[in-house]
């Protein structure tokens, strides 16, 4: 509570502030998970040779529309409960504690199957910069030896600090930018050409397959939420921050996918980029450049996977935390290393299940760059696109029960009108989900994943269901994530027992 | 007092160095300065907030700066928000009322680009003194002797902060301790179980965002 009427220096304020995350801070953190090079290179290029349609550029714009009026229900929303870490709590906030635990367990395997996929690009990445060096080394050791580091630096809880990430990341743009001129400075046929921004594709049914691939490329800038508490004013700090990190991101995606097709022309950019991949901005910009600058480019792009792979791996092992304390996964998960605060078991569970996926794949010889990073990420996308959808029916349903002094817009008609879009995004990516892994026809590969999605939130309903039966006291914490029992009922006697273990561990470990 | 207790059984006697995360430490501390003072019967907590209920100076410098600083920002009640700031310094502030007492000695360290000063027990005296805090608690807990208030809500603070395992460290011999321990807090009044919920909920917070 602040009362504004009192005279004299706010010395709590401005102590306070200080040490506080100010709008940079929070985009760079929001877009870490997204990082641009990341996407630019790695995703838009293969959605350019799998999908073949030229409307990408568009696609972002409109992806970064629609998140857009997500974001402000969301934000909205993220003002007035506890706790704001995660999308399931959102979830469990507004359409019920069953609910939510169903999101829970479609964000687990979401965003973790995003990070195995990961591996799979920088693997490829890197054995292909290895190769330059005359190095032959598989996608498989190069990946490995990512997710040992990645491993080693979850355990420790090292999140790449603020200003590193804030200097790869003006890097990685400054560097997109000059590609991006480079590119549209010397377009095919000596012609620039806008066609790519025809929105007229997006009516045919390629859509749903475009606009899940695009928003992969924007997740984790809900991640921005979860700094609530640590931003200098928590009401419009992260409102800021969100929309610039979601903006940031659809501009710089639209503006590099169109510069690639202006400097291929239109009609041969999925061809060439299926013959290139994830080299094809090197490829377009190498005869133009220096190649101290190509290489550069080459280095940022490894840098920001790797970046990407940690702030994956930070939000599954967070996301764990989260569920470890609120007693819905076992207590072990909710404990942390007593001196550095690393949620040890969920990042142990994510290393060894990435270990476990790609020594699978390497076992396999599936190919990196299809089967690992487009299959698992595309995967993992449809399940951050299933969450999104369901948070904003709750940030909907949420309002609809109060409006809690919000507008009008961003109580009712942005929730309302971003529910509907993602709604029809949602639908479409299902229908045409087994085209967008590219498997034929009679493939059970058709219908699988979203099936499995359905069964996993069917068993996190299941065991909510059996959590209310069985244990009502934890059941009634669901959805405050690390904030514990903190306004829980509060004269509830059961809810009120301390437990004696670490922070906030349910219950006793024998 | 409380906060020296916490200060002791929260920082390695040897090295100095915070054994939970430097935020958490900090919050416990800025915790049991706030606790401090309710036991004084100074202020009070209701619903989230911190009530002042009696202005008159504790004998204490330190709970005296404190209490001074509540009356003067009145404007701030929420007792996370004064957790969050007490918990920016009080581990110094805290070792240097120890010092004056004559629990530890400041130690400056050079590091990298700065120094830093830790307090810490330097004599085999003040070592003693130190280990003895976790382990009387422990002692208490595994005995089953009736606790005072201020003990209990110590216990709430290690609790709530993670360093439970740090007090009953032996599974087997503390195994009467762990059962005791829900119900030294619960039997807490009801403002210093409320601190203790709020310290836990700030911890929670600050570990989930991981910055220093």
């Amino acid at each position: 509570m602040v009362r504004k009427d009192e005279a004299g220096p706010d010395i709590v304020g401005q102590a306070l502030a200080k040490n506080r995350l100010g709008v940079p801070s929070v985009v760079f953190f929001g877009v870490a998970g997204a990082a641009p090079l990341t996407v630019i290179i790695g995703a838009i290029s293969a959605i350019y040779a799998i999908i073949g349609s030229t409307a990408v550029p568009i696609a972002y714009l409109v992806v970064a529309g629609i998140l857009s009026m997500f974001t402000v229900g969301f934000v909205a929303m993220s003002r007035h409960i506890v706790n704001s870490g995660a999308f399931y709590s959102y979830i469990s906030h507004g359409l019920g504690r069953v609910t939510g635990v169903g999101a829970a367990f479609v964000a687990l395997p979401a965003y973790s199957l995003m990070q195995v996929g990961l591996f799979g690009l920088f693997g490829s990445a890197a054995s292909g910069i290895l190769a330059e060096f005359g190095l032959k080394v598989p996608w498989y050791g190069c990946a490995i030896a990512a997710w040992a580091i990645v491993a080693v630096l979850g355990l420790l809880w090292v999140d790449l600090s603020g200003r590193v990430l804030a200097i790869l990341l003006v890097a990685e743009i400054t560097i997109v930018l000059i590609y991006d001129l480079v590119m549209v400075g010397h377009p095919a046929d000596h012609h620039v050409s806008f066609s790519t921004f025809n929105p007229a594709p997006l009516l045919t049914p390629v859509v749903g397959s475009l606009l899940v691939l695009a928003i992969a490329g924007f997740v984790g800038f809900e991640a921005t939420v979860v700094l609530s508490e640590e931003a200098k004013d928590p009401k419009r700090t992260i409102a800021r921050a969100t929309h610039w990190a979601v903006l940031l991101a659809g501009l710089l995606c639209s503006l590099s996918a169109w510069a690639m097709s202006v400097a291929t022309g239109p009609d041969r950019i999925a061809s060439v980029a299926a013959a290139h991949r994830t080299d094809l901005v090197f490829f377009l910009v190498s005869p133009h450049l220096p190649t101290a600058l190509v290489d550069i480019g080459y280095l940022l792009f490894l840098t920001s996977v790797f970046a990407a792979l940690l702030a994956f791996h930070a939000a599954v092992a967070r996301y764990q935390f989260a569920l470890g304390r609120e007693g819905v996964l076992p207590a072990a998960w909710g404990r942390t290393h007593p001196r550095t605060g690393a949620p040890l078991l969920g990042s142990l569970t994510q290393s060894l299940l990435a270990l476990g996926v790609l020594s699978a794949y390497a076992v396999a010889h599936a190919e990196p760059l299809v089967y690992v990073f487009a299959w698992l990420t595309t995967i993992g996308g449809l399940g951050v696109l299933i969450l999104m959808w369901a948070a904003s029916a709750a940030v909907f349903a949420f309002f609809t029960r109060a409006r809690r002094g919000e507008t009008v817009w961003r109580a009712y008609i942005a929730p309302t009108l971003s529910f509907l879009l993602l709604s029809v995004v949602l639908t479409a990516t299902v229908l045409g989900f087994g085209d967008l892994l590219q498997v034929p026809k009679n493939s059970p590969f058709q219908w699988l994943i979203p099936v499995l999605y359905v069964v996993v939130a069917g068993i996190g309903v299941t065991w909510a269901l059996i959590m209310r039966a069985a244990r009502p006291e934890v059941y009634l914490a669901i959805g405050r994530g690390a904030d514990g029992r903190v306004g829980a009922i509060p004269d509830n006697p059961i809810t009120k027992a301390l437990h004696a273990d670490p922070v906030g561990a349910r219950g006793y470990p024998y | 007092m409380l906060a020296d207790q916490y200060f002791l059984i929260a920082h390695e006697d040897r090295t100095g160095r915070s054994r939970l995360h430097p935020r958490a430490t900090g919050l416990g501390l800025g915790a049991a300065l706030i606790g401090e003072l309710i036991l004084e019967g100074r202020v009070g907590i209701a619903d989230g907030d911190l009530i002042i209920l009696d202005r008159h100076p504790p004998a204490d410098a330190l709970a005296h700066d404190i209490l001074d600083l509540l009356v003067a920002q009145s404007r701030h009640r929420d007792v996370r928000t004064w957790l969050a700031f007490l918990s920016q310094d009080s581990a110094a502030r805290v070792g240097e009322r120890l010092m004056r007492l004559g629990a530890v000695e400041p130690v400056t360290r050079r590091r990298m680009l700065s120094t830093q000063t830790l307090y810490m027990p330097n004599s085999a005296e003040q070592r003693n003194a130190a280990a003895w805090a976790p382990a009387r608690l422990a002692n208490l807990l595994v005995r089953g002797i009736e606790m005072s208030v201020s003990d209990r809500l110590l216990v709430g603070l290690i609790a709530a902060t993670g360093l439970t395992r740090h007090v009953l460290y032996d599974f087997e011999m503390h195994r009467h301790a762990f059962q005791a321990l829900p119900n030294a807090v619960d039997s807490l009044p009801s403002d210093l179980r409320e601190l203790v919920e709020y310290t836990e909920a700030s911890v929670g917070s600050v570990l989930t965002a991981g910055r220093r």
